[in-house]
């Protein structure tokens, strides 16, 4: 399939999943008990005169249908809608955000990258004692939840020794950097575990089967062994994992933006599912849904780099 | 007028303490003993004759503070504050046409005075010189524009319960606009000195329409502090007014930095490592004994309006029997709650309006106040029950979700009522949709209270039992008994007359408990060690408390 058809069919397919996500989540947040009201009339109530009138502005009694489609009409006019809790546009709720989400998402992915396949090689090519310490390594940070290592690398490197900032995401530029290093490794760790367990399998299977014993008899240099023969076919899996375990971090990142005091896209979907606001929700998951199909996009065409036999858009 | 009681406590004998009152009253009331036992485990720490109202102003010029709020402020416009956050920030911004003082007194704000030829007018002359931060002159139009919008049933402001009785907002001079109310009403004029008298300003409010107030449309007012950025999500920037009006209160400080840090731990450890130099805390923080150790930072207890209640909601069921919610009463320790839910900063309330809203009546508040005791009496509650009868039926409280303070007292309550014979049973509320119980009845279905962290704004104890108005927005569970004395009360222009039919009220509301006073919550103020100066007191959520702030050599 050609490039220019392959987007085709990919963003027709976007569309459709968009259209059916949004619709599920606002039926969800319809049918959830509760109201953004209490934002809007602040922290003591209002009067009946206010809540009518707070209802009427925002269409909070509007049948479901209505209120839907009203939305999408907006959407299709390329406006995100207003936060009722927030009284700004998404947009804006969104774009300030934004930065601070794919900054710590990129970092995190190369540590995730980095670090995963590294030991993931080291532990499948030293083995031995190696081999069980990468291991136990791996297991020990993917059962530590992510909220423990943000407070202890916070208490070393930050209040301990005072390395780093505890909080925020800085001015831009090297600032940034230096404040979300430890988010991102919090973020990391237990991506980097699973990848440095699927790389160290993926690794051990390539190595025993055949054509790589046969370049062994033949005496070909390891080095080119493993750069040609284990790690090529091994990176088909390694790349599977870490696009889906990026994708997946951009939601699930709510946790070390709490920790962290960093406010991403992550904590302003949760806060605005709980609060009950509409217009917040529907685009984030917008923005989520386009990323993760993206994200698979991009994985698609590297599959092709690293084995050329794979047609883009194949079902192989 | 600086009274300081800055100490360091022993926080781990204390938390050994607390854990020790609290096994002590859980045994007690598991025995059927009752729970009086815990009461001496923790002991005071925090005493209410000896609380700040300021700390000692820093000398030195300082580049940047950063405070921290404990969430980011929905709104920085005054009429949508009524909240510790956006309050924070907009007491060094707006200021009001009264101010409350440090130590809770009143004096002239943006008006020099304020003249009342009858008892439904007042006059208010305003300060000759003060321009807000572009330069443009104050005029009467401006505050037309900023009292006017508050008027009426429509009108979306948080305050509106204190512009009831307005019936008009008027230019009537050069320098001067006149309010004619309806009706006396003692606790408009008081409310000119909080949020609700905050002046804006009328050109910039209207070109920025419904934005003003938000990160895209800024902010327009006279105060100490200029907005310079509010970065959504990440901080709001104040920038010293190099132009301010009042030289006493001129910023030794260039910067003041927001940041909105909600994780507690994360916040105390910002403190501890300086990377925030403040934050005013309305309830004792999980590691309160952390940043007590800490040798970067000092904490200071400040005199405080806020309270913590259990609200009755329900005018059915168990809990709408005084003799119930009397008996629930009795049966709790409140100084145990004060030890083991507050770590010890906060004191026991024997009714709902502490000691610190009597201003300069205290010569009249303070013996009425004395006769109520926070002491608890399980036999008598048992007695009490025993007149009831059927007891058969649960007591359904709300709590809020993930907060330990809400599920800890809860677990008090539990006990002691358990060991009386009340079954109470909790249903936990997430903490953003707590807020309609406020106003949403059907929220409150099958709830029949919930605690709240409750404050009036003025000082005036009259300002808290106010929510117990027939029809009152606040009045949850419908407590009608008082409100004649309420209209009274307000209707009284003569301090010393209001305060009488307050504590009438207060006798009133105390034996019937439509609302349950548990503790008196000191305000807690961390500073970093390099500078001193913020206010102590809750005044800090209308006074500029960050003008004195300055650096320590």
């Amino acid at each position: 399939m050609s490039i220019p058809s392959f987007l085709l069919r990919r963003s027709g397919s976007l569309l459709l999943v968009l259209l059916v996500t949004s619709f599920v989540v606002f039926g969800l947040m319809y049918l959830a008990p509760g109201s953004p009201l209490s934002f809007v009339l602040g922290p003591r109530g209002g009067t009946p005169d206010q809540i009518a009138r707070v209802t009427e502005q925002y269409h909070l009694d509007d049948p479901f249908f209505l209120r839907y489609f009203a939305w999408l009409g907006d959407i299709v006019r390329g406006n995100l809608g207003e936060s009722i809790v927030y009284r700004q546009s998404v947009t804006d709720l969104i774009g300030s955000r934004i930065g601070t989400t794919v900054a710590l998402i990129a970092l995190s992915t190369i540590i995730i990258a980095v670090v995963g396949i590294g030991l993931g090689l080291l532990a499948s090519l030293k083995g031995g004692w190696t081999d069980q310490v990468v291991t136990t390594l791996a297991t020990l940070g993917l059962a530590t939840p992510t909220f423990v290592i943000g407070v202890a690398l916070i208490s070393v490197f930050a209040v301990g020794l005072g390395w780093f900032p505890t909080n925020g995401s800085g001015s831009g530029g090297f600032d940034t950097i230096l404040h979300l290093t430890l988010p991102a490794i919090a973020l990391a760790v237990a991506s980097a575990a699973y990848l440095a367990r699927i790389t160290r399998a993926a690794v051990l299977e390539e190595e025993g089967r055949e054509h790589v014993q046969t370049a062994v008899a033949r005496g070909l240099k390891p080095a080119i062994i493993i750069r040609r023969h284990v790690l090529r076919n091994a990176l088909i899996p390694i790349t599977t994992v870490l696009g889906l375990t990026v994708a997946t971090l951009i939601a699930g990142a709510v946790i070390v933006e709490s920790v962290f005091a960093l406010d991403g896209l992550g904590s302003l979907l949760v806060r605005a599912i709980l609060q009950r606001d509409f217009a917040v929700v529907q685009a984030v998951i917008l923005v989520l849904v386009v990323a993760f199909v993206i994200i698979n996009a991009i994985v698609d065409f590297l599959y092709t780099m690293i084995d050329p036999r794979i047609q883009l858009g194949s079902k192989q | 007028m600086s009274t300081h009681s800055t100490r360091k406590r022993r926080s781990l004998t204390l938390a050994g303490a607390a854990v020790a009152a609290a096994l002590t009253l859980t045994a007690c009331a598991g025995g059927g003993a009752g729970g009086a036992a815990g009461a001496q485990g923790g002991g005071l720490d925090v005493d209410l004759s000896n609380l700040a109202t300021t700390t000692e102003p820093g000398t030195q010029p300082v580049d940047v503070v950063n405070w921290n709020l404990p969430y980011e402020p929905l709104s920085i416009d005054p009429w949508f504050s009524f909240n510790y956050a956006e309050n924070t920030v907009i007491a060094n911004m707006c200021e009001s046409l009264m101010r409350m003082n440090p130590d809770l007194s009143t004096s002239p704000g943006l008006a020099e005075s304020v003249a009342t030829p009858d008892d439904t007018t007042y006059v208010y002359t305003l300060r000759d010189g003060v321009t807000f931060w572009d330069g443009t002159p104050l005029t009467p139009a401006d505050v037309v524009y900023s009292l006017g919008r508050q008027v009426g049933p429509e009108t979306p402001s948080y305050y509106n319960e204190y512009f009831l009785s307005v019936e008009s907002v008027e230019q009537t001079g050069d320098r001067e606009v006149t309010v004619k109310l309806k009706q006396p009403d003692a606790l408009f004029e008081q409310a000119m000195s909080v949020a609700a008298g905050a002046i804006v300003q009328k050109a910039a409010a209207e070109a920025a329409g419904e934005q003003f107030g938000t990160p895209q449309g800024g902010m327009q007012c006279t105060g100490p502090f200029a907005l310079d950025a509010w970065k959504a999500g990440k901080s709001i920037d104040l920038v010293k007014n190099e132009n301010y009006w009042d030289a006493e209160l001129a910023p030794k400080v260039e910067k003041l930095s927001f940041s909105f840090i909600a994780d507690e731990s994360t916040a105390i450890n910002a403190l501890r490592s300086g990377d925030v130099d403040g934050q005013f805390f309305y309830l004792p923080p999980t590691g309160l004994g952390q940043l007590e150790s800490s040798d970067a930072v000092t904490t200071t207890y400040g005199k405080s309006f806020v309270f913590w209640t259990l609200a009755s909601a329900t005018e059915e069921g168990p809990f709408s029997d005084p003799r119930v919610r009397e008996a629930l009463l009795q049966s709790i320790d409140r100084q145990a709650v004060a030890d083991v839910v507050f770590q010890g900063a906060a004191i026991a309330a024997p009714t709902l309006a502490g000691p610190d809203y009597w201003g300069d009546r205290a010569d009249i508040f303070e013996p009425a106040w004395s006769e109520f005791s926070a002491k608890s009496d399980p036999a008598k509650a048992k007695e009490l029950l025993g007149e009831v009868g059927d007891l058969s039926k649960p007591i359904t409280i709300a709590i809020q979700g993930s907060s330990a303070v809400h599920e800890q007292t809860a677990n008090l309550l539990q006990a002691a009522g358990q060991a009386v014979g009340l079954t109470i049973e909790t249903k936990v509320v997430p903490v953003e949709q707590y807020g309609n119980l406020y106003f949403d009845p059907e929220a409150r279905k099958g709830i029949d209270a919930f605690f709240t962290t409750w404050y009036g704004n003025v000082t005036d104890p009259l300002d808290v039992y106010q929510v117990f108005t027939e029809g009152g927005m606040s009045n949850f569970g419908n407590y009608t008994e008082v409100s004649d004395l309420i209209s009274q009360a307000r209707a009284e222009l003569d301090p010393t007359a209001r305060a009488e039919l307050t504590n009438e009220i207060q006798a009133k509301v105390t034996e019937d408990l439509p609302w349950m006073p548990l503790n008196y919550m000191p305000t807690i103020l961390v500073q970093n060690d390099r500078i001193s100066g913020a206010t102590a007191s809750v005044a800090y959520l209308y006074y500029p408390w960050a003008a004195t702030i300055g650096g320590v050599e």
